[in-house]
């Protein structure tokens, strides 16, 4: 009986020292720093400015006047870092994504250089007005219902005549989309950089590597123009493979 | 016990005698927004209040905002003329005569700068200039407020849509943005014609406009489109038939006027003018930033054969070097036919933007 009495203590002070014991859960340390994607364009090794002169491959004069492109369903896996991004170099300069979120989350990205055929046809008055994808914001980057959005819109002047006067009358224009050519991107252990208030993710944009990759190559002399037409189906595929081979992490 | 009851009953007294402050609080108003268009993003330091609106009508046809009460804001954005001016030039009171032409008020409220340079980034900012404009109204905004204040019923319409008695010159432009802000035209034939295209339902009264679109039209508006045809959608498109973006469209291959490039101070930009709506274009002429051409015909013609090459031309005009798309006659003919669709005439008569009696 005392050793029943015994034990019974002891059962109860196990029980209410165990009680005592505040509930543990999982931490989660989440935290909410600002998660920062920027582009830079660059020519070969040097930031690259619109209406500045570079050489291209060729020896010719040529000077960017637009940069834009779509980034969309930015993700690593399951979490997703951006639904949709819009680049517009003259407008906002090298911000393409800004958001709070834990960088953790984000080891690798990938996303479509473009905009999945999912969402390229819908209406664009009814996504939310907030988005990049909404007719205001896309602006000058929405064709109509069908073919959708463009995904790529680079535009430049070239001076195709070398004799040393500067005149620029040789258009470029290549405004690429249609479903066929959109682009998956793959970025695996990125290297955020921790700034202090935050982590930025930076890309760079060679336009010089966009030009003449050392496996494909666009001689702007001849090759200027794309509407994503019929008939432009091999610039509008190479625009889109440059392009995607020219934007990589610094 | 006695004083401290009468000490009581003297501020009950005191306090019941207190007048009550009077407040209005300004009735919201609901813009009409067409079903194809998107949403309008109104200033959150000026929600639209039919108080508002009313007043700002009111001003916009108020001559005693020019320095010798001859000119209104009406005076250069005449309803008759899609709300622009017929003349190349508009005249200010001093008889001085600008170097633009006076640009069309119709959905400006989806506009994100203002003037041809695109110098005000604000429609509220963009209504102050004028008034004080040398060239244009030539007044004074502390006088007009002085004048504005001691007019019994302006002080009531203000007091209402703001409910302050403490006004001043940001209250007038801000009830002014709000009435060009219900300046709205989307019920063209090109409206329905838009809709159409793009799967969007007609009602019943759209679906007999429909009915009567003629094959040149829908010819004009697919050559108006295409790529190797006039392509003018490049910078007119969408509902709003234009995108937000300054463009130098070829007029000229020196500038004397530099447009976007005085504001920036960027040479990359000179020669550059904010790209128009084409809405109501049948009565928004003369055409161009300095009001060049009298008539489509002209228009239709610089684009075809006019283009002058410059530093900073559009790459967009991408038959530049030929100097123009080079259209036919007919050709240019069909496309005059389909800029005649965005002619909004219940827009152009809208009681609501008319003078109030």
């Amino acid at each position: 009986m005392r050793a029943l009495k015994k034990l019974t203590v002891l059962c109860l002070g196990v029980l209410s020292l165990t009680s005592c014991k505040s509930d543990d859960p999982e931490i989660v340390m989440q935290s909410s720093d600002p998660l920062k994607v920027t582009v830079q364009p660059v020519f070969g090794g040097e930031d690259l400015l619109l209406d500045s002169t570079y050489q291209t491959p060729e020896g010719y004069d040529i000077q960017f006047t637009d940069i834009k492109f779509y980034l969309q369903d930015v993700r690593s896996g399951l979490n997703l870092l951006k639904d949709v991004a819009l680049f517009d170099y003259r407008l906002r300069g090298t911000s393409m994504i800004e958001r709070t979120g834990d960088v953790v989350n984000y080891p690798n990205l990938q996303m479509n250089l473009g905009v999945g055929a999912s969402v390229n046809h819908n209406d664009p008055v009814g996504f939310d007005p907030n988005s990049w994808l909404y007719i205001s914001n896309a602006n000058d980057m929405h064709w109509d219902w069908n073919p959708g959005y463009i995904f790529v819109k680079i535009e430049a002047k070239v001076d195709t005549i070398q004799d040393g006067i500067a005149l620029f009358d040789h258009n470029v224009v290549f405004h690429i989309g249609k479903d066929e050519n959109l682009k998956t991107l793959s970025f695996t252990d990125i290297n955020w950089i921790n700034i202090g208030s935050g982590y930025y993710f930076p890309l760079k944009l060679d336009m010089l590597h966009f030009l003449n990759n050392g496996t494909s190559s666009i001689d702007v002399k001849t090759e200027y123009t794309s509407h994503t037409m019929a008939g432009q189906e091999v610039i509008s595929a190479k625009v889109m493979d440059n392009f995607k081979e020219a934007l990589t992490p610094f | 016990m006695k004083y401290l009851l009468l000490l009581f009953i003297i501020i009950t007294v005191a306090l019941s005698c207190k007048k009550d402050k009077v407040e209005h609080v300004p009735t919201p108003y609901e813009l009409k927004i067409p079903s194809h268009f998107p949403v309008m993003q109104i200033p959150e330091d000026n929600p639209m209040t039919v108080e508002g609106v009313a007043l700002g009508r009111k001003l916009f046809y108020e001559k005693k905002l020019s320095g010798d009460n001859s000119m209104s804001c009406a005076g250069c954005h005449a309803p008759s003329s899609a709300f622009s001016d017929p003349n190349q030039f508009s005249e200010g009171i001093d008889g001085v005569t600008g170097t633009r032409n006076s640009m069309v008020l119709v959905n400006v409220g989806w506009n994100n700068f203002f003037f041809w340079d695109g110098r005000a980034k604000t429609l509220e900012e963009q209504i102050l200039i004028p008034v004080e404009d040398p060239i244009e109204m030539h007044d004074d905004w502390t006088d007009v407020m002085s004048t504005l204040r001691s007019d019994v019923t302006y002080k009531n319409l203000f007091f209402e849509a703001f409910n302050t008695t403490d006004i001043d010159s940001t209250h007038a432009a801000k009830a002014i943005a709000q009435f060009i802000r219900t300046m709205i035209s989307g019920s063209s034939k090109y409206d329905v014609m838009y809709k159409a295209e793009n799967n969007l339902p007609l009602s019943a009264s759209e679906q007999i406009i429909y009915a009567t679109v003629t094959p040149e039209e829908t010819a004009g508006y697919d050559l108006f489109k295409s790529l190797n045809g006039a392509d003018c959608f490049h910078c007119h498109n969408g509902p709003l038939m234009q995108v937000q973006k300054f463009s130098n469209n070829g007029l000229d291959a020196t500038f004397s006027d530099n447009g976007r490039g005085d504001v920036t101070g960027n040479p990359s930009d000179f020669g550059k003018f904010k790209v128009p709506t084409l809405r109501n274009i049948e009565y928004s002429g003369p055409y161009m930033h300095d009001g060049r051409f009298s008539t489509l015909e002209e228009v239709i013609e610089h684009y075809s054969s006019g283009i002058q090459m410059s530093s900073t031309i559009d790459p967009l005009i991408e038959f530049a070097s030929q100097g123009g798309v080079q259209l036919d006659a007919y050709e240019k003919d069909l496309i005059k036919q389909f800029l005649l669709t965005l002619t909004d005439e219940t827009f152009i008569n809208n009681p609501d933007f008319q003078e109030p009696q």
